[in-house]
């Protein structure tokens, strides 16, 4: 049983990742990690330093002028902020497998 | 990205998922040192309160020889002093903790009333506080002096933190328990992962020290640091180190984590503050 609704929780982080709304434009990119990131910090506590570091390095990369290295930083982060997610999803009941008995 | 979302899930799913039994602190307890005793049978069970050097023959010698001249010698001195130096409303701490400070084995403990679990450190600073004088700092500097004095007026008294028969209680517990059993950061770890099941084993040039005794010797003058650090600060660092953001030094994850990790060190000795690698 516990088989099955990991299986389903996986399924459904899967099957709803976070994504960026439309052609939206880089600086738009960021914002949306970055609510991303404090979304799953505030329901699940996990944050990941690689995913804030690519926030931070998109941002620079803004204000330098490099559009397309801030993009792909702010997209970075977004799978690292999708990655984060799930490994909270899984672990919340996963742990309990690591308990000695 | 998409692998490695794949890897987490797949080795997370091939795993065998079976309900977990749900287990009191004193049988997690008894389960979490038989582990260790299975695992390192040639380590006295007393002696895992000296870290990873009671697994480790190769280091001990030069451990024991640190010790003898030990780095954390001035920090005692200094912190023997601010201990006994008067507040601006005449007091000091010994009018909290007793003359000497001797009161390592009254903590972490579980404050019904506040219904939160209360450290050694978080104690001195709403002593501190008061009183009137500033609060000090959680991760190292006069922190680590003042209780680098309490710790070692301390040496010899035995873990023996009590988990009260209180929901409240046990669900600070069971969320220490969560924490040091759930893998977080990029990398993928969980505390049981590195101090419990591969214990012992080399992580590039460092060995993993076991958990059972991990809440016995702080504050720990550590060669990496050059310095004296809580045990706040170390969970700190390994959460770096897995590429996870560290909460905040005496947040309740981290005091709930430490009366977690001293529960499962009932019956060992304080014997900080120490040096370690």
């Amino acid at each position: 049983m516990k088989f099955v609704k990991t299986t389903a929780a996986v399924l459904a982080l899967t099957a709803t990742p976070f994504a960026f709304a439309g052609n939206g434009t880089t600086a738009e990119h960021i914002q949306e990690a970055e609510a991303a990131f404090k979304q799953v910090a505030a329901e699940t506590s996990y944050q990941w330093t690689v995913a804030e570091n690519a926030i931070k390095a998109a941002k620079k990369a803004l204000e330098a002028g490099n559009d397309a290295e801030a993009r792909n930083q702010a997209h970075r982060a977004m799978d690292l902020v999708e990655a984060t997610k799930l490994q909270a999803t899984l672990e919340s009941e996963a742990w309990k497998m690591r308990v000695p008995k | 990205m998409k692998t490695i979302i794949r890897n987490v899930a797949f080795g997370l799913l091939g795993l065998s998922v079976s309900a977990a039994t749900v287990a009191g602190p004193e049988e997690d307890r008894k389960a979490f040192q038989k582990f260790y005793e299975n695992r390192f049978p040639d380590t006295p069970v007393n002696d895992f309160q000296n870290g990873v050097y009671s697994i480790l023959p190769s280091a001990r010698e030069q451990w024991e020889a640190i010790e003898e001249f030990p780095p954390y010698e001035l920090f005692i001195e200094e912190g023997e002093k601010i201990y006994h130096r008067k507040f601006a409303n005449g007091k000091s701490l010994a009018d909290c903790f007793g003359p000497e400070g001797a009161v390592r084995n009254q903590y972490p403990q579980w404050d019904a009333e506040r219904e939160m679990v209360v450290t050694m450190e978080l104690a001195i600073n709403e002593c501190l506080e008061a009183n009137g004088e500033k609060p000090l700092k959680y991760k190292k500097g006069a922190m680590t002096e003042v209780t680098s004095y309490m710790s070692y007026n301390s040496r010899g008294q035995e873990i023996n933190v009590v988990i009260p028969d209180d929901p409240k209680a046990l669900a600070a517990y069971e969320d220490g328990k969560e924490h040091f059993y759930t893998k977080r950061g990029q990398l993928n770890f969980a505390c049981a992962d590195c101090h419990m099941y591969t214990a012992g084993a080399l992580y590039r040039a460092d060995t993993t020290s076991p958990a059972f005794g991990h809440a016995t010797s702080w504050p720990v003058f550590r060669s990496k640091w050059q310095d004296m650090g809580t045990l706040h600060r170390r969970f700190a660092g390994c959460h770096k180190n897995i590429r996870a953001k560290p909460y905040k030094a005496q947040g309740e994850e981290y005091r709930n984590l430490e009366y977690f990790v001293s529960y499962m060190s009932n019956g060992l000795e304080f014997n900080g503050p120490a040096a370690r690698k």
